[in-house]
């Protein structure tokens, strides 16, 4: 059924789609369509906590040629949707009934018809495409929501994040690389942040290290840069630098996540303040006017938040990330020169590393610790599949550095790290660390030895 | 028949059957179609000719700038256009690859330098003619002239020095050394010194028997051209691969682009340039007595291949072409400079350095390489070699204001039926085509239907394909885009790297390298050279690669680029690129095909079966058992004793001999810094073929003989 948007008048953005450039870039048809959430409330970082952004519903609604539509029925909640590479299917999350959990289900465009991609009793939301057929979304356990990656037949699920804390994906970038939001420090802060992460689960890393401002809604432009928003104002990561780059951009709070449009311009939904809604505006960047009226409103509804814009339209397909997990159980992980940090290298050398995941119970559990060259080099197997952190330790033992938050490897992962927390700027310097030299056995820090004597006893003991 | 027609045949042998290749890795692949592009036909009709392709690998302009030269490296000749109009004055043909070339200072004589011919073509510019065609060094890559006129300067690639010539007659006076690889030259605008490149990191003298770990060393030799002596060597630590330099009109910044491998480092992850840096490596009163080296990477995006360098007259920017990239990185000068002076380096291992000096990235052609600046600085042109063009970039702007199309300038024909070959070649439900070098060895993992049959003769009638340019819209033969995809970045995560980063130019880097599949620290591996890998089955050092379509398809995507590769239609076109990839001329070998004294000395006890002491040598003790046939590899897997304590085996194939005088270090792991140190060092046990009765002078024998292989 198709219904006409309660307040804005139809004919203006009709005209603005096609001013604005709304086509594919193939398409022969003068404008393309939009899709948004409209939601009575709307908390964008509600899911970080593990709550629910909607609390009183949401709706997938159609914005075509200047005309709304529920983009589906039968649900009485639909969210978060992600259009096709090649636009021609859509992921969203949706309840069929309101004591059911969201789902993600997918949609054919052409003919409407529908399937399941994941059920499961508890929450599945924000899917995202990624290349190969297959999706990425959140899925709500005991710990929060953490990030999932499936076939889109949903078979085969494979977890992708390992943490005492929710992981929320935001979206897919041209490199194959799944951003996503979670609190800084990572698996334990409540600062919004984006991390990065392959589709394997493999290679978490902060985008960026230049940590301390709330960050939420990344979505990847055209150009490569990665556009966020602090709330009040928007960023973005450009591939030169090392730390974000403001935007100015019109005064308004930002719900999150910006669609580029074909000729550049963005679609995002704001509020003139907390108290307000968001509705679903169009913004030029680089252009002089800063002020408020230089958000054309697109959609906007009387008691609703428009968010989530998703522009019905091919794109780009992401490169596929070709796994290289090898067949272990552990994953092993080789730190060039712990002594170098974004915080200022350490000037004592570090004597040991100490390695802590957690138990089944969520507390901290030192599985061992391993001698730190005297270049700053070591090299450990560690437990996969985990939360993971390390501390750098003298020789008496007391803690000099250690990270404040958790990370993971996927099992099979062998990665190296140039320092503790280098940043992605730094690049490592081309030497053969010591601890090579010495041994190409990792020390196991898995924790399965001590387990094992633990249960079996001490060889040579009582 | 001459080795000009010897190549010409090759390629058009790989030309004409690219998409048997095809055919095949799609029947090879279980469940892999070949992928057909969009509006690319299902079959074309049969035709036997062919286009050849120009390959515009450098570019200059007259003193007067009417002119524009442009080298074409696989059409052997110097395209001269009106440098206004753009239109073709005339082409003058030189020798086999040409790799370098220069004008004499009055502008009267173009210097041509012929890599496979080993000679140097004069070029009268006013008549635009071939005047002289000298003999000099090894494999000439540059020539200048001194502004005396007096001396030519040639750089050596294969005898790692320049020769210096009479300028008048071509004859040699005396030889400088340089760095191994020597290959390009930037002569600084008073005329006073010329700076020297090399593209291959030096050999570091066996000292503690760990300098395969070692970081790489390279130089920038400095040379008196008045004198034609060296005055200085610019040591570059942790450089592999230096190219082209240029100095600044006021003599005062001397730039050159070159590679910083991170070939130490386990190569698990591309991310924060986990293979190479890409830098400039900064010289001259400018910057002080100590040379400084700057990254042109971002942190997402790298520039890949620098090779062409050009400095506005003015100083205000410094041009470098990006050949993996397809890109030219244009660099703002005062602010270069101004950060170097104001912050504390190193800056090689930053990726947010570039953010303080590069002004943009500008998208060209496929595998730029030469730059050419107008005198005024405003127009920068760029040799697009693998698309056969030449961009033309306002420098007002910073885009490409046109393009000139170089089109190839001569036909060949295909030597076969191509239906013919094939359907006569089913042989016990196996498909064999002998002329395509796609024979039974390859083939042999699958057994193709009558269908299969039908589409395989389909494909092998494919010769035409889109190329890698963005329009798409061109059509080339398989073998070329095949080397289009050697030469391009874009399929390795953000582009950081392609086939011939390693493989320099198509042949190696050098160095070894620890890759991650096979645990961090353990087996380092030497980079192999790639001529003429036909045949030569299965690859890698320990020979667990069936076929080049598995060394470079999957494996490749997994282990080197860590991102999506290519699909299997063009993984195919890069096998026949790779397989068409030929032999340089041995320059051991005598011109008669004779050997020396030493050599022929050397054949005997390469060949031997008894040692010195009457005593028979094991067969699989000989050298000419593991080292048979015409590559010098029996394709076989050995120990001989050479494994080390961080190598997962000693079980190796015997690795192929060709052009192995060129190829140091040797081993597997790049542990013996020379032919001999095989025997001297790592031969106590006579594992690795009875040497060990042999003196040295007999050893400088059997090593002449290797030489010629």
């Amino acid at each position: 059924m198709r219904v006409m948007a309660r307040v804005i008048a139809i004919a203006a953005p009709c005209a603005l789609l096609l001013v604005c450039g709304f086509t594919t870039e193939s398409a022969q048809s003068p404008a393309a369509d939009i899709i948004v959430t409209a939601a009575p409330v709307y908390e964008p970082l509600a899911a970080l906590r593990g709550e629910e952004r909607f609390p009183k519903g949401a709706q997938l609604l159609l914005v075509h040629q200047g005309m709304t539509e529920p983009l589906v029925t039968g649900f009485v909640a639909t969210a978060d949707a992600n259009v096709s590479f090649d636009a021609k299917t859509v992921l969203f999350a949706g309840k069929r009934s309101e004591g059911d959990p969201w789902q993600i289900w997918e949609l054919t465009l052409a003919d409407h018809s529908l399937h399941k991609i994941v059920a499961d009793a508890s929450d599945a939301i924000r899917p995202l495409y990624l290349p190969g057929g297959r999706l990425v979304y959140a899925h709500r356990t005991d710990k929060g929501y953490r990030l999932e990656e499936a076939p889109l037949d949903g078979s085969a699920v494979q977890v992708l994040s390992y943490l005492p804390a929710s992981a929320i994906p935001a979206f897919v970038l041209k490199d194959g690389r799944i951003l996503f939001e979670a609190g800084f420090p990572l698996g334990s802060g409540a600062t919004p942040e984006l991390f990065l992460v392959y589709s394997d689960g493999s290679g978490v890393e902060s985008y960026r290290c230049d940590h301390g401002t709330a960050r939420w809604g990344g979505s990847q432009l055209t150009s490569g840069d990665v556009v966020f928003t602090h709330g009040a104002t928007v960023a973005k990561f450009t591939s030169p630098l090392a730390k974000e780059e403001s935007i100015v951009t019109p005064r308004a709070e930002y719900a999150g996540a910006i669609a580029e449009t074909t000729s550049g311009a963005w679609l995002m939904s704001t509020r003139p303040s907390a108290g307000a809604h968001y509705a679903l505006k169009l913004w030029k960047p680089n252009t002089s006017l800063s002020r408020a009226e230089a958000l054309t409103t697109l959609l906007a509804q009387s008691g609703e938040d428009i968010v989530e814009p998703a522009l019905v339209a091919t794109r780009t397909t992401p490169k596929r990330h070709p796994s290289g997990l090898h067949d272990w159980s552990y994953a092993n992980l080789l730190a060039l020169d712990a002594r170098l940090s974004r915080e200022g290298d350490l000037r004592v050398a570090p004597a040991l590393v100490r390695l802590e995941t957690q138990d089944a119970q969520g507390r901290t559990v030192v599985t061992g610790t391993a001698p730190v060259e005297a270049d700053g080099s070591f090299f450990v197997q560690t437990p996969a599949d985990k939360p993971i952190r390390f501390a750098l330790l003298d020789a008496k033992g007391a803690v000099l550095r250690q990270e404040h938050g958790w990370f993971w490897i996927r099992r099979g992962e062998q990665r190296y790290c140039a320092g503790c927390h280098t940043g992605p700027e730094r690049t490592s310097e081309n030497r053969l660390p010591t601890v090579l030299q010495h041994t190409t056995t990792p020390a196991d820090l898995t924790g399965v030895k001590e387990l094992r004597e633990a249960q079996h006893g001490t060889p040579g003991g009582n | 028949m001459n080795r000009q027609a010897q190549i010409g045949i090759r390629f058009r042998v790989s030309a004409g059957f690219a998409a048997v290749g095809v055919a095949l890795l799609s029947a090879a692949l279980p469940g892999c179609a070949p992928v057909r592009a969009a509006g690319q036909p299902e079959t074309q009709p049969d035709t036997s000719e062919r286009e050849d392709y120009a390959s515009p690998l450098e570019v200059l302009l007259s003193p007067d700038g009417a002119r524009l030269y442009v080298l074409c490296q696989q059409s052997n000749e110097v395209r001269v256009l009106n440098a206004a109009s753009f239109a073709v004055i005339k082409s003058v043909a030189v020798g086999r690859l040409p790799r370098g070339f220069s004008l004499s200072p009055k502008g009267d004589r173009l210097f041509v330098t012929n890599a496979w011919d080993d000679t140097l073509s004069v070029i009268d510019t006013r008549a635009l003619v071939v005047i002289h065609t000298w003999p000099v060094g090894a494999e000439p890559s540059s020539v200048v002239e001194n502004l005396s006129g007096k001396r030519l300067f040639v750089a050596n690639r294969i005898s790692s020095d320049i020769a210096v010539l009479d300028a008048q007659n071509g004859v040699e006076e005396k030889r400088l050394l340089a760095g191994r690889g020597t290959s390009y030259f930037a002569l600084s605008p008073d005329g006073s010194r010329i700076y020297v490149t090399h593209i291959y990191p030096k050999i570091i003298p066996r000292q503690t028997g760990l300098e395969n770990r070692l970081p790489p060393e390279s130089e920038i030799t400095v040379i008196d051209a008045e004198r034609a002596v060296v005055v200085d060597r610019v040591q570059l630590h942790g450089i592999a691969g230096v190219f082209h330099g240029s100095i600044s009109a006021d003599g005062r910044l001397g730039v050159a682009a070159e590679y910083h491998p991170r070939n130490l480092i386990p190569l698990a992850h591309m991310e924060h340039g986990g293979a190479f840096t890409y830098s400039l490596e900064l010289f001259g009163a400018d910057v002080g007595k100590t040379p400084v080296e700057v990254p042109l990477d971002e942190l997402e995006r790298y520039a890949s291949q620098p090779f062409g360098v050009a400095i506005a007259p003015d100083k205000s920017r410094i041009y470098v072409s990006c050949g993996g990239s397809e890109i030219v990185t244009v660099v703002d000068v005062p602010r270069l400079l101004r950060f170097i002076h104001t912050h504390n380096g190193p800056f090689a291992q930053d990726l947010s350095a570039s953010a303080n000096y590069v002004v943009t990235r500008i998208p060209v052609g496929l595998n730029p390489r030469g730059l050419a600046l107008s005198r005024d600085g405003r127009r920068l042109f760029v040799a697009n070699r693998l698309d056969d063009t030449v961009s033309v970039i306002d420098t007002r702007t910073n885009r490409v204001a046109s393009t000139i199309l170089l089109p190839g300038s001569t036909t060949i024909t295909t030597p076969h039926e191509n239906k013919v070959d094939i359907a006569s070649s089913m042989v016990d439900g196996k498909i064999t085509c002998s002329k395509c070098h796609l024979d039974g060895r390859t083939q042999s993992q699958y057994a193709p239907t009558a269908g299969d049959l039908e589409t395989l003769i389909a494909k092998h009638k494919r010769l035409s394909v889109p190329d890698l340019t963005s329009s798409g819209s061109k059509t080339i033969s398989p073998l070329r885009r095949g080397e289009q995809i050697f030469y391009t970045s874009r399929y390795s995560f953000q582009g950081q790297i392609g086939c011939a980063n390693c493989h320099i130019d198509s042949t190696f880097d050098g160095i070894q390298w620890n890759l991650e599949p096979d645990g961090f620290g353990r087996n380092t591996v030497d980079n192999k050279l790639l001529e003429d890998v036909t045949d030569t089955e299965p690859y890698k050092w320990t020979g667990t690669n069936p076929n080049i379509p598995t060394e470079c398809g999957p494996r490749t995507e997994k282990y080197f680029w860590r991102s999506e590769n290519y699909d299997n239609q063009m993984l195919a076109d890069l096998a026949v690129y790779v397989r068409s990839i030929p032999p340089r001329p041995n320059r051991w070998r005598l011109a008669n095909g004779e050997l020396t004294p030493a050599q022929e000395r050397g054949k005997v006890f390469f060949e031997r079966a008894v040692d010195k002491f009457k005593k028979p040598i094991p067969e699989g003790n000989r050298c000419s058992y593991c080292h048979s046939g015409p590559k010098g590899s029996n394709q076989k897997i050995f120990d001989v004793g050479t494994r080390k304590p961080n190598d997962n085996t000693g079980l190796l194939k015997a690795p192929v001999l060709t052009n192995i005088a060129l190829t140091a270090p040797y081993l597997h792991d790049g542990s013996a810094r020379s032919l001999e140190e095989i025997w001297t060092i790592y031969n106590s046990d006579d594992k690795h073929g009875r040497t060990n009765d042999l003196t040295k002078d007999e050893l400088n024998d059997l090593i002449e003989y290797l030489r010629t292989r």
